[in-house]
């Protein structure tokens, strides 16, 4: 069954997680704020859908793997699917704790997730 | 609000361009061999390729296509939403003809682009002005395509490629912009043709990576900045004014710097240049912000752009849609600049208007 949309205490209802397939995301406007609910590996995540670099759509780039850091100049891609790059100037964050690779001393806006009953609530 | 001088618009197919081609190119275009598949437009590629696409993702029109390409979405991410007075537009691909080695069929395709930037975009929305491609390296066929369709009121420059065969000083160009002054039109120069015949796109010999290219390719601007001046086009032609496109900013006081001290050594060389390097540039050389270097003490950027009277000599910029746009609403520009740089610089470069009395109704938003 589908819960109403909107409030749930002590969260917001953003979809059912049988929504979302493993790598894929919705994007919702929950309490005034466009959030985007992402499901890596069976893991749901929640970010705002606001790049705190220069206030892109983050939540609309494609979610990747990257290059880890290599000092033999080896090439290993790594994270496949744990990483969000930003819809506009690419900047690369984890889903699942907003880390900003390229900048640690920023961090994207992150929300607590709780799936109840089949259904995925942002707590914001 | 804000007149945006750097916005792309795109075709989503070079076959787009098939009506607005004379029959022998219009042949080669839909026949001949394409450097991609057959949607692509005839040029040589740079040599490094963005690992991500260069466009913002999204951009990407709801029924799929190249970003730049669906006005209405570019009404919705850029035009209302920035309260646009004017987007200049400067196409896409158009300008890497200049990477052809064939100068006729350069000049047939940037023709082609013209007229399908007029039919296909200009009258779409008021707000929408257009700059005239030309394939530099045919001279005589540019002068002829600016004298051509400059005096269509919704043209309102000239646009090559950053990327060049020599540096645009050399008097090979002069018949540009003879034609651009004779028309009242400036010439800009927009990132880009790096490849192809334009074998030199920074000094050393190509870099490897394409963030280090990208972030070197302002060495184009600074070869056709000294170019110029140090050829005299300026005193030959005083009216003309030349705009750098993407070229980087914060770069320009310390070449103009060098240039004055070197001019002032070696004057003789050049014996049609009365005055230092730098007061040329502040009156004839515009530049775009976008990508606005971005150190960590924004004083530091601030002193460099007063260095070259930014508040006089900027023009606000985003770069829609690609990966590096700067948005009107957070870009950093010294406040009291903020009306000239954003607004009133390219109001005077492009001769537009004063502000219109009642906010722009579009077709679409009045249907």
């Amino acid at each position: 069954m589908t819960p109403p949309a909107g409030e749930h205490r002590p969260g917001f209802y953003a979809c059912r997680s049988d929504e979302i397939e493993p790598g894929g995301r919705v994007i919702r406007e929950l309490n005034g704020r466009s959030v985007g609910v992402f499901n890596v590996d069976g893991r749901f995540y929640a970010l705002r859908n606001r790049c705190p670099h220069a206030g892109g759509a983050l939540c609309l780039g494609p979610v990747t793997g990257t290059t880890l850091p290599a000092r033999d100049f080896s090439f290993v891609y790594g994270m496949q699917g744990r990483i969000l790059r930003c819809a506009w100037h690419g900047w690369e964050f984890e889903i699942a704790t907003g880390r900003c690779l390229p900048d640690p001393r920023m961090r994207a806006k992150t929300y607590p997730v709780v799936v109840e009953d089949g259904a995925v609530y942002v707590m914001i | 609000m804000i007149i945006d001088c750097d916005v792309h618009n795109s075709w989503n197919s070079s076959q787009e361009l098939l009506p607005y081609l004379p029959p022998y190119w219009r042949d080669v275009l839909a026949r001949g061999e394409l450097p991609g598949g057959r949607d692509s437009f005839p040029h040589a590629h740079r040599p490094w390729l963005h690992p991500e696409g260069f466009m913002r993702t999204d951009a990407i029109p709801p029924g799929g296509g190249t970003p730049g390409s669906d006005y209405e979405l570019m009404r919705t991410q850029l035009l209302d939403r920035y309260d646009v007075e004017y987007a200049i537009l400067g196409g896409d691909e158009g300008i890497e003809v200049s990477t052809l080695a064939n100068p006729h069929l350069a000049s047939a395709l940037a023709r082609a682009a013209n007229d399908w930037m007029v039919q296909e975009w200009l009258g779409r929305d008021p707000r929408l002005k257009g700059s005239i491609v030309v394939a530099p390296q045919d001279p005589a066929g540019a002068a002829e395509e600016i004298r051509r369709i400059g005096e269509h009121p919704d043209m309102v420059q000239v646009i090559v490629s950053s990327g060049s065969q020599r540096p645009y000083g050399d008097p090979f160009y002069w018949p540009i912009f003879q034609a651009a002054a004779e028309m009242g039109l400036p010439v800009a120069a927009h990132l880009g043709g790096q490849g192809g015949v334009n074998a030199n796109p920074t000094g050393t010999g190509p870099p490897s990576y394409f963030w280090e290219a990208h972030a070197l390719l302002c060495e184009t601007g600074m070869g056709h900045v000294a170019s110029l001046i140090a050829h005299g086009v300026f005193e030959k032609l005083p009216e003309l004014r030349f705009l750098l496109i993407e070229c980087g900013v914060a770069w320009l006081p310390a070449i103009l710097w060098r240039l004055d001290a070197d001019y002032k050594a070696l004057r003789k060389e050049t014996p049609w240049l009365d005055r230092l390097p730098s007061d040329v540039a502040r009156e004839h050389i515009r530049l775009t912000t976008q990508p606005l270097e971005q150190p960590k003490d924004v004083r530091h950027l601030w002193s460099a752009l007063e260095a070259i009277d930014g508040e006089r000599t900027l023009l606000f910029a985003t770069d829609y849609p690609h990966w590096d746009f700067d948005d009107p609403d957070r870009v950093r520009i010294p406040p009291a600049w903020r009306d000239r740089v954003l607004r009133e610089n390219a109001r005077e470069l492009y001769r537009l208007p004063p502000p219109r009395a009642a906010a722009p109704q579009t077709q679409a938003s009045t249907s």
